[in-house]
This record gives C-alpha cells, structure tokens and sequence, in this order.
C-alpha cells in the first residue's frame, strides 16, 4: 500500500531520517512510534507530501508518489490539533474538500451527511461551529472530514495527545472501531507507548531517524530488538553486576528484566531461576496492582505484582525475589 | 515546498507576480518613506546664505543663536511634566477601579474610559470652551475660590492639565490589562507572609506593573514630545507647532524656514528613534512574567485605615468629575439654543437640535437702526456646506487609507509568516515599521515639502497642488498607520495554526483559497478591528490636517478648530460654538460605535455568533407564541428552520 525507500530527509545540515524503508499493508493500522524528535512526525509529512525527502522514493499503491503534489496523493491527515477551521461551521468544514473538488451541491449534502452518521454526529451537530463541540466530538469531525473525500490512506498525527486521560482511552477505542468499520489503511503516530500497543496491527519504533524494530506488539513488546525498544516501550530494570554474576549472565551485555516477570514470594521451581533474599522499600498502590521497590542483589528491584487483595506487603517486609533466566533481555553494549 | 515540477525556460506566473509586489513594494517604499524624509534631511545642511553659496551649517548657527532652543526645551519641559502628571492619574485611576475596593468603581471606570471616545482636537476645543476666560467650569470655579486667576486656562498650564487627562487611555487599557493579569495567589502569599496591604501594593504588584508602566511612559514622553493640537490651540510655543508655521512660511518672511523646520523635525526624530530603541532595548531584556501554572483572578482589596477609605473615595470621585465635566456639559451644550451657547450658561429652556439639523435666518439691529436678516447664520452640523465637506473629506480619506494600510499589512504579513525565518521577511517588516521611528510630523513635513514640486516619479505631479493634496492625505495617513497595524495583524496571525494551512492544502485548495477561505476569516475580526481603530484615529485627526491643510484639503479637524473663528460676526456663524459642541457629539457617538463594534461584536467567534443567533430565534418563537402566533411556534424547529 505505503511504501517508504530509503528515504532520507534533511533540514538544512541536518539529518533528520536516515534511508527509512516501511512498507504499510492495506487495511493495516500502522504505528509510528517514538520519543519526541524521532523523526517519527517527520515521516509522516514526507508520506503526505509536506516534506520533500533529499533521496529515496515514496511508493502508493506502486506508483511513485514522491514527487506528486499534496492535494493529488489522495491521503487524508487528521492533524495533532484537528486544524478544524474555527470560523467555519462543522458541516462546512466536513464540506470543505469536497467543495475545492467542485461537486455539485447535493452530491456534496449527500456525502456530509453520510460520513456524518457514520462518524456518529447528528445533523445539529452539524450546524454548530467547532467551538460549541466537545474534544470527541471535534476528534470525530476531523476524521469526518479527513474521510468524506475517499483517500486511499488515513494519516493521524497524534490526534489523541491534546486530550485527558480518560477521553483518550474512550476516544483510542473508539478510533479502533472507526479503523476497522472503514477498513482503511491507517498510519499512526504517537510517542505514547500504550496507544500505540493497543492501536496498532504493527509498530514502527523510531529513535533519532533511525527505525529500530518494526513488528506486532507482542514482538516490539516481548522480544524488543534493541535496547532502545526495551526501555522506551514499558519499564524494565536493569540488572546489575551482582545478579548478573550470580546468574551466569554474559559481562559484555547489558541486561534487563521487565518489571512483570520479576517473582515475588513465588514458587519458581520450574526453569533456570536465581532467587534472592530482599527488602520492600517502599510500594506505589495503583489499584489494579501494586509496584514494589525492593532491595535486592545489592539494587533496587521495581516489581510489579497483580493487587490479589491477600498478598500485600509492607515496606521493611523480607521477601524472596525470584528471576526466571528466559526472561532476562540481553542486549550488546554500545562503544562509549 | 515545490509540488510541480516545471520544464526548462518555462516562466511560473507566481514569479511574475512576486517580480511585480517587489517592484511596487521597493517603489512605494523608496518614494513615500524614504526619499521625502532624506530630501528633509539633506535641507537642513542646504541652506544657502544671502550671496546664493551652500552653508552646510548656517541654519545650526541660526539654531543655536536664535530662540528656537527655547520651542526644544518647551517641548521638553511638557514632556517631563506630562510623564509625572499622566502616570500620577493613570495609575490612580488603574488603581482605584481594578485594584482597590472602591463603591462605584464600574461607574468610575467609565468615567475614566471616557477619552477613549473623547480625544484629540474635539477634547482640547473642548475643554477650551469649558475653562478658558468666561468658559462656565472658570466661572463655577472663580465663584468658588475668589482670589483665582480667571485667565488660567492658557499656554503650558493649559496645555498640561488638558494633556494629562486626555492621555491617560493608554493607561486605562494597557496598565488595566496588567493588573488584571496580576496572580492573586501572590497577593495573599505576601498578606501570609505578614507583609500590610500598602507594603503589598509597592513590593508585590507595582513590580509586576513596571514593565507596563516603563512603555506608557516612554509612550507619554513621545507624546508630550510631539504634541500638536494642544499647544496650538492652547497657545503654547513647542516644537510642532513651530513647524507647521514654518512650513507655511516663505524666506521673504524669515531666514531659511523651511531649513529650520527640517532642523525641528529632525530634532523631534532624533529625541524618538533613542526613546523607542531605549524601549526595545528594555523589552527585549524581558519582563516580570507571571509563572504561575494556575492564576488566581484577583481580588479588590479593601482599605482597612477609615480615614484613607475616605481619602481615596474622595481622590476617586473628584477625578470622576474632572473626567466627565466636560463630556456632560458639551453634551449639554450641543442641545442649547445659540445664544446660552454663546453666552456659556445653561437655559433650561433653550433646549434645540438646531446645532445639529436645519438651518435658521437671523435677524438683527445694526448700529444705523436697519434690521438685517442674515440667511442660513444658524445651522446645524449636518446642514452646514463647511462642516458637512470637512465630515464627508475626513470620512473618505480615513476610510481610504485605513483600508489601504490593512491591504498592505495584510498581504505583507501573510508573505513574511511564508516566509519566517528569511531575511526578505525580516526586511519587509523592517520597512513596514520604520514609520514608527519617525515623528508624524516630520513625514508629513517631508511630504507636504518634498510633493509640493512636480515629482517624475508619481507621473511628474505635484501632490500638494489642489485636489491632489487628497491623495497626499491618504499615502501619509497609509504611512504613518502602518506599523500599527503591522503589529496588530501580525499578532493575529500568530493565532493561526500552522495545521490549519497544511489541512487546507492537504484538502487541496491553492495557496489564494487557503489565503481566502481559511487565513481571512480567521484573522479578519482582527484586521477589522485595526481598520476601525486607525479609522476612528484619521477621522478626527489633527496633526496632519493641519500640516496638509489647504483649501481642497480641510479635513473634519481643521473645520473644528476654524469653526468658532468667526462666530457672530456682522451676524454670521452664530451657532459656531453650539456645532462645535454637536461636532463632538457625533465624534462621540462615531467613537463609540466603533469601539462597540471592535471590542463587543467583533471579539465573538462562530460559536458565540451561533449561540447568539439560536438564543435570538428562541425569544423571537416565545414571543411569536404569545402575542397568539402559536401555530407556528407548535411546529417543531426543524421544520421551521427548512421554512
């Protein structure tokens, strides 16, 4: 469907991506995922046409589109603000590409409203001015309005970043649904870790201009490529030289443990386990479960342990922490 | 980005048209900014002695031995004072409405509100006619301090209290604006602290203000520096005024005057280019910026000492009387028959709208015994051929070139946020601005000097010659409104998201539709906005009016000042004064509308304007219902609105 070769963009001396090659599936929910000045917002203007790379090919549908004026790529954006048009009123701005498109009236009536029940705003809605509408709503005019024109693709730049916590998650599940019902390609970005492992078919992590894993979720997630991948989706521990001694680790890797698959007063007898005398030092209660800090193996071990309502365990408290080798993350030092 | 790909030798038509606003802009900036002012400048080292020689310094050596230092130091001494006496006021009456609990305070505020709407020669003719001689506010005053100097309305003293409560706008919007963005949180952090209100008002608020104040008085200072209309109409020999007469003045009269105001003006230039770039210099060294996460609005303190609560209530109200005197009695007088106009006493029974509408005759006793008729002596200020020209001109003009200074700024910004972060950008808006630096006067002066020979460039016309000094009007009102609405326009754009562009062409429209249906609207309320304020300045303007006046160029200021010349005399003009007060009114009313319409309907978005519109539909269907049109207030609303 999208397909990115080798491409390369600079700012000035700058270079911002270095030869990126993606290759987006129809239908598929593809995540770009990243910290801030990744590149991963960068990308996503080159595939939509705001930014010319200095080498490399972008490919739709086959063709080459690198050099093929925005309005002609036929991708629709839904931007990180929304860009609704604030002096225009929601059907107006739903209307708005359609008009520049020059259908006839009742074409462009018959496609607003259509898109409009689909995206589930109500022809009051419709009436209103941008402002007069909640953060969802507002989120569900500008996909309105990325869709109404048909584009073969859908790009969202994180949509979801301007909202609270709560309307994010309602509003992350409800974009799933969206994708799925339309079944169109989609291209995500975000920097949240979360979205992306709930959203996404696959995942494109970024770190300074470079892809370092593409993959599922559970690939990024269980079997993260690179050390990079480990540390910036969920939290990992870093195993020091005691443990990593005591459990036979190789000194010229680093090693991680995520926080999950660390035991806790467990009965770890299948497996290659170290186990190791330690001390709660403080506990974080967030409801569903519970994150412990633990002296142990001469570091501080974060664990994360499901919140059973029985097993509870108070700072000062002796525990036995137990890791299973399999689940140690073994990456190749990087040269200073 | 370039989106098409273009064949060799092939010409983009968007390069032509950036040829062509090139072009125009380096013409237009070229010959209305900067040759006028140069040729200025270059006259003062011209000057040529009685033998026809060049001596570069003959007109300093004239400077220098002459009085004219005395027109600099006046200048200098209204500037000083004008600092202390506005920022005295100013910051009273910023203090009183927004800061202390004072009974009254919406009401106050009005009244200090009120030289937003009653300004410039409207006010000093105004205050002229209330305080001078035989004015009724001296008469009151005399009757109740006996041994007072009935004359006391005149030169500095004069031009200083006239000045100090006309300038205390800016104060009144901006220090406002300050104290309200004060975070009360730190307010009561210091009361916690155990620090007593007054100690909180100078060591917690004040220096929040300083900022603001340090501009309002730089702004002050400029304006006492460069004021116009008081001194001349007041009497009081300051630099402006000197060059006006100068200007006018031919070397028959005197030695080189067009020199020596050359000399004034650039005086006047130099005084504002070290002031203004003393200002930038403190600005760009930052501010006292707020850092709080979450503001706290804050909250009128009480005056705790009874005898200071009555002190300050007093202070407040007898500047509200200062304030609204003169408003209320020229409003007053504007509906008084011509004789208690003239006479300056209020007749309860003369009330009439003939200073504004219909003209009358009158008849009189001359000296021989013989009554004459004079036809038309009385009219109203829309019936009066002067005043209506001096309306209609003012009204074109102003319009004119307010319009004209949005176009510009508006298509120049657009170009210079395309094209942020270059240096043709940084330029164009440094041109644009350059105005700024400059005194009106000396632009104006330049102009009406530099245009008053046939110049090749503007066709080989003299602009200052008959009608064409309209047009002259209209490119020094452009210039001197630019930077103004430069920085206005520009904010305005800063409130356009850059998504909202890459959305538009994303949806495919072109550069002009996105510019047209996206960026306009977005901005327009504000360039309105900008178009209305300078508008309402150049109505009424009296600085260039005067400097530009000529027989096809009296504009609405100059009628005002001319129209009491000749009152009464051989029984003409006898409601001179009474049109005079009415002139005012209408300014009033202008003013007024037009700040209503900038800062109450212009300021709504969409949604508010929606609102508004659906709030309006739902009285109007109560009301249908019950003055017994139920039926069509039974139909469900939808239907209605398909109707």
């Amino acid at each position: 469907m999208i397909k990115l070769s080798d491409i390369v963009v600079k700012f000035g001396d700058f270079e911002a991506l270095h030869n990126i090659n993606v290759h987006v599936k129809e239908g598929e929910f593809f995540t770009f995922l990243g910290p801030s000045g990744c590149g991963k917002t960068t990308t996503l203007r080159t595939i939509t046409g705001f930014i010319e790379p200095v080498s490399g090919t972008v490919f739709m549908q086959g063709k080459d589109i690198t050099n093929v004026p925005i309005e002609k790529r036929n991708i629709g954006i839904v931007f990180q603000s929304y860009a609704l048009f604030p002096t225009m009123t929601v059907h107006d701005n739903i209307a708005f590409g359609l008009k520049i498109k020059k259908l006839k009236k009742d074409e462009i009536e018959k496609k607003v409203k259509a898109i409009a029940e689909k995206v589930d705003l109500s022809d009051e809605q419709l009436k209103k001015a941008v402002s007069q509408l909640s953060g969802g709503q507002q989120q569900r005019v500008a996909i309105a309005r990325a869709l109404v024109t048909e584009p073969a693709i859908i790009c969202m730049d994180e949509p979801l970043s301007n909202l609270d916590a709560k309307l994010r998650v309602q509003l992350r599940n409800e974009l799933k649904k969206m994708q799925k019902d339309f079944g169109i390609t989609t291209i995500y970005v975000t920097h949240d870790q979360e979205e992306a492992l709930t959203l996404s078919d696959r995942i494109a992590v970024f770190n300074k201009g470079y892809i370092e894993q593409i993959g599922t979720p559970n690939e990024v997630y269980n079997y993260s490529a690179t050390e990079f991948v480990a540390n910036f989706i969920g939290d990992i521990n870093p195993i020091g030289n005691n443990i990593m001694e005591a459990m036979g680790l190789n000194p010229a890797e680093n090693h991680f443990i995520r926080l999950e698959r660390v035991h806790v007063n467990t009965d770890t007898a299948s497996g290659e386990v170290y186990v190791t005398d330690g001390v709660i030092e403080s506990r974080e209660y967030y409801g569903l479960y519970i994150k412990y800090y633990i002296s142990a193996g001469g570091q501080t071990v974060k664990v994360i342990e499901k919140n059973d309502g029985i097993n509870i365990y108070e700072a000062g408290e002796k525990v036995k922490v137990g890791i299973h080798k399999a689940d140690v993350m073994s990456y190749t030092k990087k040269e200073a | 980005m370039q989106n098409t790909i273009r064949r060799k030798g092939q010409i983009d038509p968007s390069m032509i048209y950036k040829v062509f606003g090139g072009v125009l802009f380096i013409y237009l900036f070229l010959g209305f900014m900067v040759i006028p002012c140069i040729n200025t400048l270059t006259s003062v080292f011209t000057a040529k002695d009685k033998a026809g020689n060049t001596d570069p310094l003959a007109v300093i050596r004239f400077f220098l031995a002459g009085s004219m230092p005395s027109f600099v130091w006046n200048s200098l001494k209204l500037a000083i004072c004008l600092v202390i006496t506005v920022n005295v006021v100013g910051i009273s009456i910023v203090l009183l409405t927004e800061y202390f609990d004072i009974k009254g305070a919406k009401i106050l505020r009005i009244g200090y509100m009120t030289t937003l709407i009653y300004s410039g020669v409207a006010l000093v003719t105004g205050y002229q006619f209330l305080y001078d001689g035989n004015g009724i506010m001296t008469k009151w005053l005399v009757e109740m301090f006996p041994g007072m100097n009935k004359q006391w309305f005149s030169g500095f003293n004069a031009v200083l209290f006239t000045m100090t409560f006309a300038c205390t706008s800016n104060h009144a919007l901006f220090l406002r604006n300050a104290i309200r963005g004060i975070d009360y949180n730190t307010v009561e952090a210091a009361r916690n602290m155990g620090a007593r209100p007054f100690k909180v008002l100078f060591k917690v608020v004040m220096p929040t203000l300083l900022p603001t104040l340090f501009s309002l008085t730089v702004m002050t200072f400029i304006t006492g520096l460069c004021a116009m209309s008081a001194p001349t109409l007041l009497g009081y020999n300051s630099i402006n005024p000197e060059i006006v007469r100068l200007a006018g003045s031919t070397t028959a009269d005197e030695a080189f005057p067009q020199a020596r105001a050359a000399l004034l003006s650039v005086i006047l230039a130099l005084f504002t280019i070290v002031l203004l770039l003393f200002l930038n210099h403190y600005e760009h060294k930052g501010h006292y910026l707020s850092v709080s996460k979450t503001k706290a609005k804050l909250v009128k303190q009480k005056i705790q000492n009874p005898a200071a609560n009555v002190f300050a209530h007093i202070y407040a109200y007898v500047l509200f009387i200062i304030y609204m005197t003169p408003v209320v009695m020229i409003i007053l007088f504007a509906f008084q028959n011509w004789s208690a106009v003239r006479t300056k006493t209020l007749d309860l029974g003369g009330w009439t709208l003939s200073n504004f509408f219909g003209v009358e005759n009158y008849s009189y006793t001359r000296s021989n015994g013989k009554v004459t008729t004079r036809v038309g002596a009385i009219s109203g200020v829309f019936s009066n051929e002067k005043t209506v020209g001096g309306i209609r001109l003012s009204f074109i003009l102003s319009a004119l070139a307010a319009a004209l200074a949005c176009v510009i700024v508006v298509v120049a910004v657009n170009y210079i946020f395309k094209h942020k972060n270059k240096k043709r950008a940084a330029l164009i808006e440094g041109c644009l601005l350059f105005p700024w630096l400059l005194p009106t006067i000396l632009i104006c002066y330049s102009f009406r000097i530099f245009f008053n020979n046939d110049v090749w460039y503007v066709f080989g016309q003299n602009l200052y010659y008959k009608e064409n000094v309209r047009l002259l009007i209209i490119i020094a009102y452009t210039v001197v409104k630019l930077p103004f609405a430069l920085r206005m326009v520009k904010a305005a754009f800063y409130a356009i998201d850059d998504e909202l562009e890459d959305a538009a062409r994303n949806l495919g429209a072109s550069n002009l539709v996105t510019f047209l249906k996206v960026k306009l609207p977005i901005v327009l309320p504000s360039v309105l906005a900008v178009f209305a304020l300078n508008f309402n300045a150049l109505f009424t303007e009296y600085d260039m009016g005067a400097t530009f006046q000529s027989s096809e160029g009296t504009t609405y200021a100059m009628v005002i000042q001319s129209m009491c010349n000749e009152e009464g005399r051989d029984g003409m003009n006898m409601n001179a004064s009474g049109r005079r007060c009415a002139s005012t009114v209408f300014i009033m009313i202008v003013s007024g509308l037009i700040l209503y319409l900038v800062y109450g309907v212009g300021s709504r978005d969409l949604g508010e304007r929606l609102a508004i519109r659906e709030k309006r539909r739902k009285r109007l269907q109560k009301l249908k219902g019950r003055l017994g049109m139920g039926h069509a207030s039974a139909e469900p609303a939808e239907q209605q609105e398909t109707v």
